[in-house]
């Protein structure tokens, strides 16, 4: 199941009431399509950086969780049709991410080559097969 | 303007390069906000030194914010 990134923004008027209900229908949603919640960022209220329908002010949220492919489809449904919502963004995080996971496993091997390499040269032994072990480790 | 902007970056370096920053996120919205002069624009590699790889990511990363509302499309 990929990561998914759901960004999200709500109308300012919105009570806490009816705002909690609005993002529990939507986690209800999610758990419907057997999606398992990973993260949650709630920035709260932010000022826009250009007016939509006439307000100046959004209320911010970010999800980020695991789920098929389906949810995408009947989310975005859902938050489309949603007077609530002033705009919204998924992404499959997984994609964003594969070439930086990329880069820092390409990195930290570097790392770990070139610290080994200096202690080996150091003191050749116990070092050089510990940091052997932590290269492993690292590319698992 | 622009000619304190090209006084003040005598060395140009990739900023994402130099901190090994690998993912460039939307929502980082003061690191988005130094490629993007008043006007809204994205400020072009010429001017920032960003490496192509990364200015691609770069410009992926504001339009999202702007889609958003996080950044403007248009500036003052």
């Amino acid at each position: 199941m990929p990561l998914y990134e759901l960004g999200v923004v709500l109308t300012p008027d919105l009570d806490d009431q009816a705002r909690e209900s609005f993002m529990d229908e939507l986690k209800k949603l999610l758990d419907q399509h057997g999606a398992t919640m990973v993260k949650e960022d709630v920035w709260g209220k932010r000022t826009l950086a250009y007016p939509i329908r006439h307000k100046r002010e959004g209320f911010y949220f970010f999800w980020q969780f695991e789920a098929p492919g389906t949810v995408v489809a009947p989310l975005e449904y859902k938050l489309r049709l949603s007077d609530e919502v002033l705009r919204y963004l998924t992404l499959n995080l997984d994609r964003e991410l594969r070439r930086a996971r990329k880069m820092t496993a390409v990195r930290a091997a570097q790392q770990a080559a070139k610290g080994g390499g200096e202690l080996a040269e150091a003191e050749p032994g116990p070092h050089a097969g510990g940091d052997a072990v932590t290269m492993a480790g690292e590319e698992a | 303007m622009s000619k304190k902007k090209f006084l003040s970056k005598r060395k140009k370096v990739c900023k994402f390069t130099a901190e090994g920053i690998d993912y460039i996120d939307y929502k980082d919205v003061d690191l988005l906000k130094q490629f993007t002069p008043v006007s809204g624009k994205i400020l072009p590699r010429r001017v920032s030194g960003t490496s192509p790889i990364y200015q691609r990511k770069l410009t992926r990363a504001i339009k999202r914010a702007r889609i958003l509302a996080l950044l403007p499309f248009v500036g003052d």
